[in-house]
């Protein structure tokens, strides 16, 4: 057989009259087919140099035949840094280690290296339509631990009908390992058995295990001959790009938007999941508004949309990888969480301890001391005690009850309209806030909320008898909710999410929290000397407790931003100040303190603050008062009347949680052409909005045998109803009206 | 490069899927006529009032091999031929290319590998495949008595060419065959498809 060999040494091999320690890998080129034979001990190694290069010398001359490669090396012999080629059918490996001694602590990066023959592939993380990804598990010493696949930006094999996704060539699939700081051995043996399958039309499944052992050193080593291999491996991974994406499958489409500001070029994506997008099928990229709008079919095999995906995008030469949250379609998704067994009890427990802690708070506090102190009056009846006590828990638990059936009741009136108890709407939002800055304020002093309720309590809890401490129990909770609402709120976050009976269940347990420092009192006398005495330390209490108040409110100002802009936060921030100020007017007027009107100067102030609320513009509104002249809102009416008027109407039925439906909007039905396409032909243009579910939508909907949005209805004097495909691009709507235009005067 | 290929792999795509549709689950299953490997004619109205079992194979496909070496595939083609379902095995592979076999070859695989189909389809021309839109090689469909299509996806859950893997899968196709013979609603009735591409 002739062949043809090139030794590459390293310098100080070269250096070197005899070479030691050679492992030579010689690259036979046969038919075309490469084949790795590896010689250990090969037999030049125990050559002279000037052999070694006549002999090569010789081989030149034989030039004509064939062409080679290749390569290499030369190593300590008990650590190496590569395993060195292993051939496989149709493919060779190899495991290449960044550093060939690693010190404890260190993270480094090891390769797989996988040069499959030309025009054979192995597969990415997602295979597309066919395929297997490629797979590695790790044997390591206790303690190593090692990153699953960064995986390379794939390349898309296109085998109609099917589309796979992989790599082709040289393919440098890096692994972080981390080494333990107390790592005591003085070798590491990375074992890896990688199993992958290549193709080319016919398919090779494949595995092996490699093993490298490195050597542990006090100083890391380099392995300087592989540094443009690991380098090849990080530049041939996509970008991390920290962008807010999230994505949908949403009747039949998959659909992502990328917030991005800088018009990022994007020509092509890849969803590393196996079963969201149909592969094979084209792509729809576009730019709106700041975002990148992404669309392809969803896949025919499509199971299930997990949290989280990963997305690569291709940008001329470079890419990126971002990761999507999934948007849930609609509020009521969101409203029926999982129940779990050992959530509920977790729940009822921090709930109890909640309503235990409510008896610190000033508004309670002195209810609880004068009960203590009636209690303690009456130490000789202590029969009477416990009637008491169990009254006052049981006024607790009623309110509390009431409290609960009230919540459920306004739940199951909302999830009627589709208001799945979130902070959607704007007015609710800025609502809040003014509540919650409303309470802080109160909390530091400023006013008195609630003052003639608590000593309404007080004088009841004076009273004696049964019913006296059943009230006392019922006015505790109300004087209380000044300073409940955020024990309250945690409380509402689980039990809004959550059936009628465990939402019930929990508030009774913050009513049994509440109650049961009276409970204790009347079965032992010691508590009630352990109470601390009421006294300043409460007010400063109280008043540490107005500051994450404050942070609440910030926080949903912040949310408001986020929704209605930034005009619309600066007007809930005036109505704010109003508020301010009407409270301490109130409150000095509480005091005995300021002038005569001041009382109705201080409601005029709070009925401003709600005027402001009330007239808030959310920015969409104002955007869609600017679109009036292109649509009007749809109607069963309104559309009987057109068709009945032999007019030509298009119907579009959308939602604001709809991506799909936002994407259509903005890239073929808001555009100039199609305004003018519109006007052309005379079509009315009713657009519905299901965000909320409105019942005559539905209707509408399923008279379509459609149980979700986007439809997009087409009428035509004369003609059957047409139903535009769910996916639009900017021209659907001109050529379907042409067309219905032509055919309509043809016949 | 990579881009210029995947653009026009996508256009090509997108000419060529434009016109094949998925079936769909619970809507009536595309009809075909094929000749099998003893030269009989065979269509889906034959069989009406049956469950039938459709399976795309190519012998040579590791994934194929990986069910056919346990002894997988002849187990569940005896288990549902018993229970009076019809078996069809499916070749659509064109001629040349991987899994394409002759009459002859068709029987003779069948005997060495104990293999139990009601019959082996040759559908060269790949027209039965693509009304099916059929991609790889396991890819098992089940059509009911009624002629609604009842299942399509893979055979099971774990997408490898190992068959030390089928004990520890979901064994989809089992499960949903069972079912229809029940008469229960298929509890999965779409899952992922995973082999070889078929070599249309």
């Amino acid at each position: 057989m002739v062949f043809h060999c090139i030794f590459l040494v390293q310098k100080r091999a070269l250096l070197c009259n005899r070479i030691y320690h050679l492992t030579i890998q010689l690259i036979f080129y046969k038919s075309g087919r490469s084949q790795v034979v590896s010689l250990d001990p090969p037999p030049m190694a125990w050559r002279t140099l000037d052999q070694c290069i006549n002999n090569y010398l010789a081989i030149m001359k034989l030039r004509h035949y064939l062409c080679a490669w290749l390569l290499l090396l030369l190593t300590v012999p008990a650590h190496a840094v590569t395993t060195g080629f292993k051939q496989a059918p149709h493919i060779q490996v190899e495991l290449v280690s960044q550093y060939q001694s690693v010190s404890p602590g260190q993270s480094f990066l090891v390769a797989l290296h996988l040069l499959p023959q030309e025009h054979w592939h192995t597969y990415w993380l997602n295979p597309g339509d066919s395929g297997m990804p490629t797979s590695i598990q790790w044997q390591l010493p206790d303690g190593v631990e090692v990153s699953g696949i960064q995986w390379p930006t794939p390349e898309a094999f296109s085998i109609p009908p099917l589309m796979n996704y992989g790599f082709e060539g040289s393919t440098v699939l890096l692994s972080e390992v981390q080494v333990p700081a107390d790592y005591s051995g003085t070798s590491l043996l990375l074992k890896a058995n990688a199993s992958w399958l290549v193709c080319e039309e016919i398919c090779i499944p494949g595995d092996m295990t490699l093993e490298l052992p490195l050597a542990v050193a006090r100083q890391a080593v380099p392995s300087e001959p592989f540094q443009a291999l690991i380098a090849q491996g990080k530049a041939s991974q996509p970008v991390s790009l920290q962008r807010t994406a999230s994505y949908q499958v949403q009747d039949g489409v998959f659909s992502a938007v990328i917030e991005s500001k800088d018009d990022l070029l994007v020509d092509a994506f890849f969803v590393a999941a196996t079963d969201l997008v149909e592969h094979a099928r084209a792509q729809e990229i576009s730019w709106q508004d700041g975002s990148l709008l992404l669309r392809q079919p969803q896949n025919t095999y499509f199971h299930q949309a997990p949290d989280q995906i990963e997305m690569v995008l291709i940008s001329g030469s470079q890419s990126f990888v971002v990761q999507a949250q999934r948007m849930d379609a609609g509020s009521a998704a969101t409203v029926t969480a999982e129940f779990g067994l050992g959530a509920f009890m977790l729940a009822l427990l921090l709930a109890a301890g909640g309503g235990l802690i409510l008896n610190l708070m000033p508004c309670v506090f002195p209810v609880l001391s004068l009960k203590a102190i009636s209690l303690a009056n009456n130490s000789g009846d202590s029969a009477r005690q416990k009637r008491d006590a169990w009254s006052y828990t049981l006024g607790v638990l009623a309110m509390f009850a009431l409290l609960a059936l009230v919540l459920i009741g306004l739940r199951a009136a909302g999830a009627a309209v589709g208001w799945g108890f979130q902070l959607q709407n704007p007015w609710l939002v800025g609502g809040l806030a003014y509540l919650f800055f409303a309470l802080g304020l109160s909390l530091s002093g400023l006013v008195q909320f609630g003052s003639r309720l608590m000593q309404l309590g007080s004088g009841l809890g004076q009273q004696q008898g049964a019913k006296g401490s059943f009230f006392t129990g019922v006015l505790a909770v109300i004087v209380a909710s000044p300073c409940t609402a955020p024990f309250m709120g945690a409380a509402l976050g689980y039990a809004v999410t959550q059936s009628a009976p465990v939402a019930l269940l929990v508030f009774l347990a913050l009513g049994f929290g509440m109650a049961l420092p009276f409970l204790l009192l009347a079965y032992s006398r010691r508590m009630a000397r352990l109470l601390p005495k009421p006294g300043a330390w409460m007010d400063t209490l109280k008043q540490w407790l107005a500051y994450p108040l404050y942070l609440t409110t910030v926080w949903l100002l912040w949310v408001l931003g986020r929704q209605a802009g930034v005009d619309a936060q600066a007007l809930v921030l005036v109505g704010l100040v109003c508020l301010a100020a009407a409270l301490w007017l109130f409150g000095r007027h509480q005091l005995g303190l300021g002038f005569r009107l001041a009382p109705q100067l201080s409601w005029a102030l709070a009925l401003l603050a709600l005027l402001l609320l009330v007239v808030l513009q959310p920015q969409q509104g104002s955007q869609s008062s600017s679109t009036q002249a292109h649509w009007e809102p749809w109607s069963p009416a309104r559309l009987a009347e057109l068709t009945t008027e032999q007019q030509p109407v298009l119907v579009n039925m959308t939602a604001d949680w709809c991506i799909t439906c936002l994407v259509n909007e903005r890239v073929a039905l808001n555009t100039d052409s199609s305004r003018q396409a519109l006007q052309d032909y005379g079509v009315t243009y009713l657009k519905g909005d299901w965000t909320l579910r409105d019942a005559d939508i539905s209707i509408y909907l399923q008279s379509y045998q459609r149980d979700g949005v986007p439809l997009y209805v087409l009428y035509w004097p004369g003609k059957e109803p047409l139903v535009l495909p769910q996916i639009l691009t900017p021209n659907t709507l001109r050529d379907q009206l042409a067309q219905l235009a032509a055919t309509s005067s043809d016949g | 490069m990579k881009l210029k290929q995947l653009i026009s792999a996508l256009a090509l795509a997108g000419t060529v899927t434009a016109v094949a549709a998925a079936p769909q689950v619970g809507a009536p299953a595309p009809d075909f006529t094929v000749i099998d490997s003893h030269g009989q004619t065979h269509s889906l109205a034959d069989f009406a009032g049956k469950n039938v079992i459709l399976e795309w194979t190519n012998h040579d496909c590791p994934f194929v091999v990986k069910h056919y070496v346990s002894d997988n595939m002849q187990g569940l083609q005896q288990h549902f031929t018993e229970e009076e379902t019809v078996w069809l095995t499916v070749i659509s592979s064109k001629p040349g290319s991987q899994g394409h076999v002759s009459p002859e070859q068709a029987n003779e695989l069948t005997a060495s590998r104990s293999a139990n189909p009601s019959a082996v389809l040759l559908d060269e021309a790949g027209t039965m495949g693509r009304a099916y839109d059929a991609r790889v090689t396991p890819h098992m469909y089940v059509i009911g008595g009624d002629g609604n299509l009842l299942y399509m996806g893979g055979i099971d859950s774990i997408p490898t060419a190992n068959p030390e893997d089928i004990p520890k899968a979901d064994a989809y196709l089992a499960n949903a065959g069972n079912e229809v013979l029940a008469g229960q609603p298929v509890s999965n009735p779409v899952t992922r498809p995973y082999g070889c591409s078929i070599k249309y």
